[in-house]
């Protein structure tokens, strides 16, 4: 019984000084200014204790993130030259060994305690956070809304056709942090005060289910963006579109930057679907034959229903590219949709000419 | 049961809200070791492998997968289908890698018995022995999915 009561007190006494040494790490231990060096350029003069990731979002520099600095989902990594100390436990099961080697770090877990010289790409340097107001909600079918948002403040967003934001879901419920998922902009560069968003409920979603059950129009949020390479390519190559679910968002804001700069590539937009009550926008996507020069839209349904009148393409999207394109070799193709749409697609292709270096998807897909 | 720090961590991870809206462990309220425990032993009477199950709820995710969303009839006595949403979820257990976001349901035609699963849940079951909690929204228990997916079992034997 003594063992008992000696092992009891060894823990307690163990669990008590790692209260004391946590408190006094919060209370006591002042890491003062520190600096920030990023691209042996940029120097920021920051208060030190946080972590990396928190620190550079309090200096608007927006490092992707997906699970609210939990650690889990390895998108916050950066490249530390110097000042982050070793490794940490809580860092090895996101970093492969080239990683390691390289410098790179998960920038939620490490602490700013010291100077700090880090490496970013330009393309995270030029994201910004924007308040937004939500102006519109509507409802495309069953599972899929349109938002509508303003930007306030900064009141402008210069972006790409085809790039996507990140979304902020307040805490809410049992989800305790702030979440952030990433939402391509379905609207028109031309208007940089105004973004639509097209989003699909998904099952589960944390992100998703905040905004089918309790976003509402008026209210405010913070967006960051714009994010990816996902955009139309400066090139003569014809242009092939192939969509399925909300992957219809970046490819309508590309329709709009054609039709707005009369692009005389010949384009065609293969869109599936499973029934007629699965499509939306479809009078939209048809009407942008009237304004694009060489433009043809090519809607698929996968197992109409009677009463839905279908005289389009029928059976799945990849067999409707399958018959409409011989030849692969020369287009670029746009794929946006589920991982399955996208390697059904290049699946698709690839045996008719397809390459890497001429097809584009979002990374996040 | 007694369980590692490791496996705390885990286990709140799989908590509602942190990786996805109701979590991973439904009703259940016991320490995450006593659940793998508990699942591990019910497969091993089964005389399966976590590996065997995973093998067979990937068989019937890669054929659904090909519905692009449609059902898709297998071996004349299944029907699947895919759904699946851009994103990806992190494991619970600490590694790289994002899964597919997305659900697979599964109908037995002779039996109308049905099944649901998550690209993720393939990847717990054949790493981790994790088959969700009780009353999650996809716990897979492993006699049923044995006795659904028709897998070779004592009885059967």
């Amino acid at each position: 019984m003594s063992i008992v009561y000696a092992l009891l007190i060894v823990v307690l006494l163990s669990c008590g000084l790692a209260v004391l040494i946590l408190l006094a790490e919060a209370v006591l231990v002042d890491y003062g200014e520190c600096t920030i060096t990023i691209n042996e350029d940029e120097e920021l003069k920051v208060e030190g204790g946080k972590t990396l990731l928190a620190t550079l979002m309090e200096e608007d520099i927006f490092v992707p993130s997906a699970c609210g600095g939990r650690g889990s989902c390895g998108l916050c990594k950066v490249q530390v030259e110097e000042g982050a100390g070793p490794i940490l436990p809580t860092e090895t099961p996101q970093l492969t060994d080239e990683e390691m080697e390289s410098n790179v770090r998960l920038s939620c877990q490490i602490k700013v305690r010291s100077d700090i010289s880090i490496s970013l790409p330009e393309e995270i340097l030029s994201l910004e956070q924007y308040e937004v107001r939500v102006d519109k909600i509507e409802e495309l079918n069953y599972d899929t809304r349109l938002i509508g948002l303003e930007l306030l403040d900064p009141p402008e967003m210069d972006f790409t056709p085809g790039q996507y934001i990140q979304l902020e879901t307040p805490p809410y419920g049992k989800t305790p942090e702030p979440v952030y998922r990433a939402y391509s902009i379905a609207s028109p560069a031309s208007e940089p005060g105004h973004l639509d968003l097209i989003i699909r409920r998904a099952p589960n979603g944390i992100c998703t289910t905040y905004i089918f059950e309790l976003l509402e129009e008026g209210q405010t949020l913070n967006i960051n963006g714009p994010h990816g390479e996902f955009y139309l390519r400066d090139t003569d190559r014809e242009i092939v579109f192939i969509a399925g679910g909300s992957g219809v968002a970046p490819i309508r804001s590309i329709l709009y930057q054609m039709a707005e700069e009369q692009i005389e590539r010949k384009a065609t937009f293969f869109y599936g679907a499973n029934e007629m009550r699965d499509f939306y926008l479809q009078d939209q996507l048809k009407e942008f034959e009237n304004k694009i020069p060489d433009y043809t839209y090519v809607p698929a349904l996968a197992q109409p229903r009677p009463e839905d009148d279908w005289d389009g393409e029928r059976g799945l999207v990849t067999e409707a590219v399958d018959s409409w394109i011989e030849d692969a070799s020369f287009q670029g193709f746009y794929l946006c949709g589920s991982p399955g749409l996208i390697d059904a697609a290049i699946e698709t292709l690839t045996p008719k000419g397809l390459t890497e270096d001429r097809t584009f998807y979002d990374k996040f897909t | 049961m007694k369980q590692s720090p490791e496996l705390e961590d885990i286990q709140r991870k799989m908590q509602p809200g942190r990786i996805s809206l109701n979590g991973f462990l439904g009703s259940d309220r016991r320490p995450l070791a006593e659940i793998l425990d508990h699942d591990h032993n019910r497969v091993r009477k089964l005389r399966l492998t976590h590996q065997e199950i995973a093998d067979r709820l990937k068989f019937f995710m890669k054929k659904a997968r090909r519905g692009l969303g449609t059902p898709v009839t297998v071996e004349d006595d299944f029907v699947v289908r895919a759904e699946e949403w851009r994103g990806g979820m992190p494991c619970p257990w600490p590694h790289p890698g994002l899964y597919r976001k997305g659900i697979i349901t599964l109908q037995k035609l002779s039996t109308g018995e049905k099944l649901q699963w998550t690209p993720l849940n393939v990847h717990m079951i054949r790493e981790h022995g994790f088959y969700e909690g009780r009353r999650s929204d996809c716990r897979l228990d492993p006699e049923h999915v044995a006795r659904v997916l028709n897998l070779r079992t004592p009885d059967k034997l």
